[in-house]
């Protein structure tokens, strides 16, 4: 084993910086631009719609100004327009992460990350700036690019935290992917930010600023960004031989050196005998791994299904809560919109704080589970909460804090630990694919949640949408029950036996 | 309109847009000039006018240079006696202070047969036809003989009364003719509703975006892709 090699736990090199900074950045960039849309709403829905008059007074003249758009009669049906183009969205994507995980453990990572980032900024180009420049406006051309949208934005996640999953190890894993996966959050304050910056040039200029500056992002990726410490002959902590480029680095490298999965390993081999046996030859080429066999992954059907429950949950607090707080406080839109982000604020800490204990535990799902059960009652509270600005926001970011934090540990943290999982044996590039899976079965959840929370609001309410939160949120429990058991039951195994040895 | 044209299509577009549309106007006028024989007469209200405003007579038009550009406009229009039953071919004329159109057995006038007639302050009319946009429209309302005179236009926006004229956000109301008000954009604003404001600085957004994705490219090619190895 060359010394620069697993000894030094801690040396994080400059490489390792450029690769959080441009990983997370990437996933900033396509939050920005996807938080620009819902802060353009309100002005696509006027420039798609003639002026609204009373029945009596006669049309404001002059009519190219006031009345010659009418692809919608009135604001009403382009807001159902845009939330089903929001829905379209959602499943594309979904089905779009299960393809694009697929097939990012195929292709170079950074090719597909490059794809996903300039196409999408692309198609943004066309569907906000081009048609509104060339006058386009029909509903079929705007689903169609949506869709596409969808499929291309996909491909970036999955990407970015199997990147993510190379460069760092597990240990530490848990903390510093909280930290990265506040990327979702700094994209929305991002996208707020460019978009109320030029929307007074016109919405068209809010999507063209923010895929230019998307398409920058994926030039700078695709010139800067090392997929693995493999390519620069690096080779650090629990790297276990999965970087997709073949390096001779490996080859002379044993196979279980990953000291801190160990327990793992036992309990893996105990209960899955079937999957492959360490005294295999060893990977020359790490082959990608199937779609079946990955969703068979011990603890991917489960965080999946979980997951889905989760971000369900999580978007529809993203989706809903300035609706929610303007409607039900009477708050103006702009102090709902500024309260909101306590939510995002939570859900960082939450993430950076859980994955650090789970990190000292060792262990994820106990700590998952004890933030989903507290989750629970922290929803009934919110539910509850007082007619107070001050209030709402401290029980806001309890609630991000509980919800946010354990969501997004799942989607970078765990989906990163299951791809990389012992069971894999190193032979088989799976990050992408795991990655994709439970990202994708979330986002089923979440574009399914879109439409039952506005369905519980119209037939039943506010209260009943908090109630229904909750189920999902035990829901999600219970999906992880067999995982706490499997882990809880490993820690005692392992205190056990260092009795045994004292 | 104006606002948008100005803003958004080219010079030369523009250039062609106006030469037809001052061919277009010009032959418009020159019907209406030339559609009822004879001249306007000595002593009627519009000779009287024309003559205190310096303007030309040709045909039944008085005719006058515009103040900022050389092209002659209609100023005052005399149809009297005319024989006309209808009366929703004037747009050539909206440039007019006044217009006759007495002795004639036109049965009624529709609504938007005067909209953009701004500087129309003095029409004749046979006594059976209403004002056009009605009473409140004009100052001044009287039956002379067997016409109707509408003088004086009332300015639609400034009004209190039986509408509401408010315009949307971002325009300015302006008078359009007897009855009618016009949405323009108020100033710095242009665009469908008038919800843009200003020019997009694009140079300055897109500059230093490009400036600094190369370099950044630049660094890091030569900091991390460099030394990688080729796959």
């Amino acid at each position: 084993m060359p010394p620069s090699c697993c000894g030094c736990l801690s040396q994080y090199t400059h490489h390792h910086l450029v690769a959080f900074l441009l990983t997370f950045f990437s996933y900033v960039l396509l939050h920005a631009s996807r938080k620009t849309f819902s802060n353009v709403k309100v002005s696509i829905s006027a420039q798609w719609t003639p002026s609204v008059q009373n029945d009596s007074a006669p049309a404001f003249s002059p009519e190219e100004i006031w009345e010659s758009n009418c692809l919608f009669a009135d604001e009403k049906q382009a807001t159902l327009f845009l939330g089903a183009l929001d829905s379209i969205f959602l499943f594309s994507y979904a089905v779009g992460l299960y393809l694009s995980g697929v097939i990012g453990d195929r292709v170079n990572l950074r090719y597909v990350l490059c794809f996903g980032l300039c196409g999408s900024a692309a198609v943004e180009f066309v569907f906000g700036t081009l048609t509104e420049w060339l006058h386009i406006y029909n509903i079929y051309l705007y689903c169609g690019l949506w869709v596409l949208n969808g499929l291309l934005q996909s491909a970036v996640w999955p990407c970015v935290v199997a990147v993510m999953g190379n460069w760092f190890g597990k240990t530490g894993r848990g903390f510093i992917f909280g930290l990265w996966s506040a990327c979702a959050s700094v994209g929305n304050i991002l996208g707020a930010f460019l978009a109320s910056s030029v929307l007074k040039y016109g919405y068209e200029y809010a999507f063209l600023v923010t895929s230019v500056v998307q398409f920058a992002g994926g030039v700078v990726v695709f010139f800067g960004l090392l997929t693995s410490p493999k390519e620069v002959g690096l080779c650090l902590e629990s790297d276990t031989g999965l970087c997709p480029v073949e390096t001779d680095t490996d080859s002379h490298r044993p196979l279980m050196s990953d000291e801190e999965d160990e327990v793992e390993v036992e309990v893996y081999d105990r209960r899955h005998q079937s999957i492959q046996h360490p005294e295999e030859p060893l990977a020359e080429s790490p082959k990608a791994i199937g779609f079946l066999q990955a969703f068979c992954l011990p603890g991917v059907l489960p965080y999946s299904l979980a997951y889905a429950c989760l971000k369900l949950v999580n978007y529809s607090f993203f989706f809903w809560l300035p609706f929610y707080l303007s409607n039900n406080y009477g708050w103006k839109e702009a102090e709902a919109d500024r309260l909101s982000v306590w939510y995002d604020v939570g859900g960082i800490i939450g993430g950076t704080v859980q994955g650090l204990i789970s990190d000292v535990m060792g262990k994820r799902s106990p700590v998952l589970a004890l933030s989903l059960a507290l989750a629970m009652g922290a929803l009934v509270g919110y539910s509850r909460s007082p007619n107070d600005q001050i209030i709402n926001a401290v029980l806001l970011a309890t609630t991000g804090f509980l919800i946010g934090g354990p969501s997004n540990m799942i989607s970078s943290a765990i989906s990163a630990d299951l791809g990389r999982q012992e069971a894999l044996r190193g032979s088989q590039e799976a990050l992408a694919t795991v990655t994709g899976i439970v990202d994708g079965t979330g986002s089923i959840g979440a574009a399914a949640g879109q439409y039952l929370v506005s369905l519980i609001e119209s037939k039943l309410g506010w209260m009943c949408v908090f109630y229904f939160f909750v189920v999902m949120t035990g829901g999600s429990i219970v999906f992880i029950v067999p995982l706490i058991l499997r882990e809880v039951r490993a820690m005692w195994r392992e205190r056990q036996t260092l009795r045994h040895q004292l | 309109m104006k606002a948008g044209s100005r803003q958004l299509k080219p010079v030369v577009l523009v250039l062609v847009f106006n030469i037809c549309f001052y061919a277009i106007c010009q032959t418009a006028e020159l019907q209406l000039c030339k559609m009822c024989t004879g001249t306007v007469l000595n002593g009627t209200a519009v000779a009287q006018f024309c003559s205190s405003s310096a303007g030309r007579i040709d045909g039944r038009c008085c005719l006058k240079n515009g103040t900022t550009d050389d092209h002659e406009r209609i100023i005052g229009l005399d149809l009297s006696n005319c024989s006309l039953t209808r009366v929703d071919y004037l747009q050539g004329a909206s440039t007019s202070s006044i217009i006759d159109l007495s002795l004639n057995p036109i049965a009624n006038i529709s609504d938007s047969a005067f909209q953009g007639f701004i500087d129309l302050n003095y029409l004749i009319l046979p006594a059976g036809l209403v004002c056009p946009g009605g009473n409140t429209s004009w100052q001044k309302v009287e039956v002379k003989k067997e016409n109707r005179l509408c003088e004086g236009q009332n300015n639609m926006c400034n009004q209190t009364g039986h509408m509401s004229m408010d315009c949307p956000e971002n325009s300015i109301c302006a008078p359009y003719g007897p009855g009618f008000f016009e949405c323009s954009c108020a100033d710095n604003y242009h665009g469908y509703k008038c919800l843009r404001q200003g020019e997009f600085p694009a140079l300055q957004v897109f500059g230093p975006l490009g400036a600094s994705t190369i370099v950044i490219s630049f660094l890091l090619w030569v900091t991390q892709r460099r030394k990688a190895k080729s796959l």
